[in-house]
């Protein structure tokens, strides 16, 4: 006897062959399964396209992440820890109180803007999305209309003001820092500088009275005894599934908050039902799909009847011979889902080409990503393949003894 | 070549059950046999039992082949694999409608038995036998594109392609003109004398037989039993 591989591509042969031959009704066949196939593709892919679209949108805009703490309190640096450290927080930095995070910023040539944000940074600020926001204490990040007003460019020096009245007498702390990179409108519209957490709490502590030589302060009482403390924190969620537990954390803590929720839940109501549409769909096809499916091959199978007893005559098992239907079954569908591929490329390109430039519907996109196109090739093999069993079975009952009589 | 001695088969069961029975039969090398006998007798359900496709109800002995392989160990032991193996190895088929696959070549259905049992696909035989039967313009038509005569003649050579011990005719003349038939029946013969099979025919035309002058196992008619017995 043959090896089993010789045997296997004897019978692929024969499969192609008889496909081949039997062209009309094979492509019956297929075509039923690109009939299924393709819709299916196509709804998948608007489903998948638009979600995605949505979901992109939320993330790229930092604001949808941000849980805002929207009244004042005193955390010390312990809070501040625990924040960070919880799985649903991406980044959380301490602010301090809001009249403190305001400063004067004096450029070249007299350049000057007053009462400038003065908003703390840090690694992987959401907010910035830029590889400088780790600064040190004597840099800065302008926003683009601070620097516009100042004429500051990258590697400027900027002066940063603040006054204070101490003992009768006005004072002003002044520091020397350097623009390490200026963030566009798009990201943060007003006028604004970035600076280190460390130099946001030196003008807080200046501002109440404090010894504070970072910024020439001679006079006022030393600082030795005094903790870390924030009035809020600028928080931000990891991810948009995180949004909600965070602030569930930070409510039950009596923090009031307020964030995008609503936007987000949203988005997911319209992937939920999206999601629903598709799977009734999608179910309804398939045992449409089925159903034909199941019929075509039994059909076949009698067709064949007397080919499959020749089959076994020659020397065939019965499980070759089951193998033989299996393996035919596996061909049509795989042809079936090419062209379902095909037809939901020149679909997807449709809708792309015509819904796309649209102002009304903004960047429509139909998408499906490869593992996608793999799940569904293997979901149609499987169906097929089991489908074909049911015909197999009555395969394996044809007798060698059935090709000696006249059906 | 082909031993048998005892060999008795049921079909069908209860009243409608009918037996078929066969007390002695030796095939030589290069013999041919014709089984003759009216239509419904039993001669395809003998020709089933002998080609391994029936299971008996009893079988004394049955020898095949140029090594002996004890058809009824087997059979007793119900080695439906090991039977199946010595059938394609060492019987060959022709069927009534020739039973060519249509969407095979005419070289394909020929060489399927050999590429089955991994022969060489180059044999002797195979294209000695073509040319006797005129097969070769033929050879990479369809089935289909063929008259049922040539259909036939192509079903013959792929009966022995795999140079099988025994050749097994189940009426291979039934759909041809007398001319045809003829011719067929002069072919087959001259293969199975040339390749020194064993032959096995069996046929409704007595005329055709009696005119080769074939040796005949003729059916004897009985209460719900049907003998085969050597005609002289």
């Amino acid at each position: 006897m043959n090896p089993w591989y010789k045997r296997l591509a004897l019978l692929v042969r024969l499969s192609l062959a008889d496909l081949w031959h039997d062209r009309n009704v094979s492509l019956c066949m297929a075509a039923s399964l690109v009939a299924v196939i393709a819709p299916l593709l196509l709804l998948f892919g608007l489903k998948h396209g638009v979600v995605s679209q949505l979901q992109q949108e939320l993330l790229s805009d930092p604001r949808n992440l941000e849980v805002k703490m929207l009244s004042s309190g005193h955390y010390d640096q312990a809070w501040l820890q625990r924040l960070q450290q919880r799985p649903e927080v991406g980044f959380a930095i301490g602010q301090t109180r809001s009249l403190n995070t305001q400063a004067d910023l004096l450029g070249e040539r007299g350049r000057f803007v007053d009462n400038v944000e003065v908003i703390p940074t840090a690694a992987n600020d959401p907010l910035l999305a830029s590889e400088f926001s780790a600064l040190q204490a004597d840099q800065l990040i302008l926003s683009e209309r601070a620097a516009q007003r100042l004429e500051a460019k990258v590697g400027d020096s900027v002066r940063l003001r603040v006054s204070r009245r101490l003992n009768e007498v006005n004072e002003r702390g002044e520091r020397t820092l350097r623009v390490q990179a200026i963030v566009a409108a798009v990201r943060f519209a007003r006028p604004a500088a970035f600076v280190s957490p460390e130099l946001l709490l030196d003008l807080e502590h200046y501002r109440d009275g404090y010894l504070v030589p970072a910024l020439g302060a001679g006079s006022g009482q030393s600082l030795e005894a005094v903790g870390v403390g924030y009035a809020r924190a600028r928080i931000y969620a990891r991810d948009i599934d995180s949004v909600a537990p965070l602030e569930q954390w930070l409510n039950q803590q009596r923090i009031e908050t307020s964030s995008r929720l609503a936007e987000i839940d949203s988005v997911k109501a319209i992937n939920h039902v999206l999601g629903l549409i598709f799977g009734v769909i999608a179910g309804a096809a398939l045992i449409g799909c089925i159903a034909s499916l199941v019929g075509a091959f039994l059909a076949n199978i009698d067709r064949k009847r007397r080919d499959l007893a020749v089959l076994r005559l020659l020397g065939f098992t019965s499980s070759a011979v089951a193998v033989y239907v299996v393996l035919q079954a596996l061909l049509l569908s795989l042809t079936g889902f090419v062209g379902g591929l095909a037809c939901y490329y020149l679909g997807s390109l449709l809708f792309d080409q015509l819904l796309g430039s649209s102002q009304a519907t903004g960047a429509f996109i139909c998408h499906i990503t490869v593992w996608h196109g793999l799940v569904a090739l293997l979901l149609a093999l499987l169906v097929a393949g089991l489908v074909a069993l049911i015909g197999a079975v009555r395969a394996i009952r044809i007798q060698p003894a059935e090709s000696l009589r006249e059906l | 070549m082909l031993e048998i001695k005892g060999l008795r088969v049921v079909r069908g069961q209860g009243p409608q059950s009918h037996a078929v029975r066969l007390d002695a039969l030796q095939l030589r090398a290069g013999e041919v046999w014709a089984v003759t006998g009216e239509s419904g007798c039993g001669k395809s359900t003998l020709l089933e039992a002998i080609g391994l496709l029936l299971k008996p109800e009893r079988l004394d002995c049955y020898l095949l082949g140029s090594e002996q392989h004890d058809v009824a160990r087997l059979l007793a032991g119900e080695q439906h694999a090991a039977l199946a193996a010595l059938r394609s190895r060492e019987l060959g088929f022709v069927l009534q409608s020739g039973g060519l696959l249509p969407f095979l070549s005419v070289r394909d259905n020929i060489l399927l038995p050999r590429r089955l049992l991994g022969l060489d696909a180059h044999s002797h035989a195979v294209e000695k036998a073509v040319a006797a039967l005129s097969l070769t313009p033929l050879l990479d038509k369809l089935p289909q594109a063929l008259s049922i005569g040539e259909r036939q003649r192509v079903a013959c050579v792929r009966a022995i392609a795999h140079e099988p011990r025994v050749l097994l005719a189940d009426e291979p003349t039934a759909a041809l003109d007398p001319h045809n038939a003829q011719r067929l029946f002069e072919l087959l013969l001259e293969l199975v004398a040339e390749l020194g099979l064993s032959a096995l025919l069996v046929s409704h035309d007595w005329a055709l037989v009696e005119r080769f002058g074939l040796p005949r196992l003729g059916a004897i008619n009985g209460q719900g039993e049907t003998r085969f017995e050597p005609l002289v």
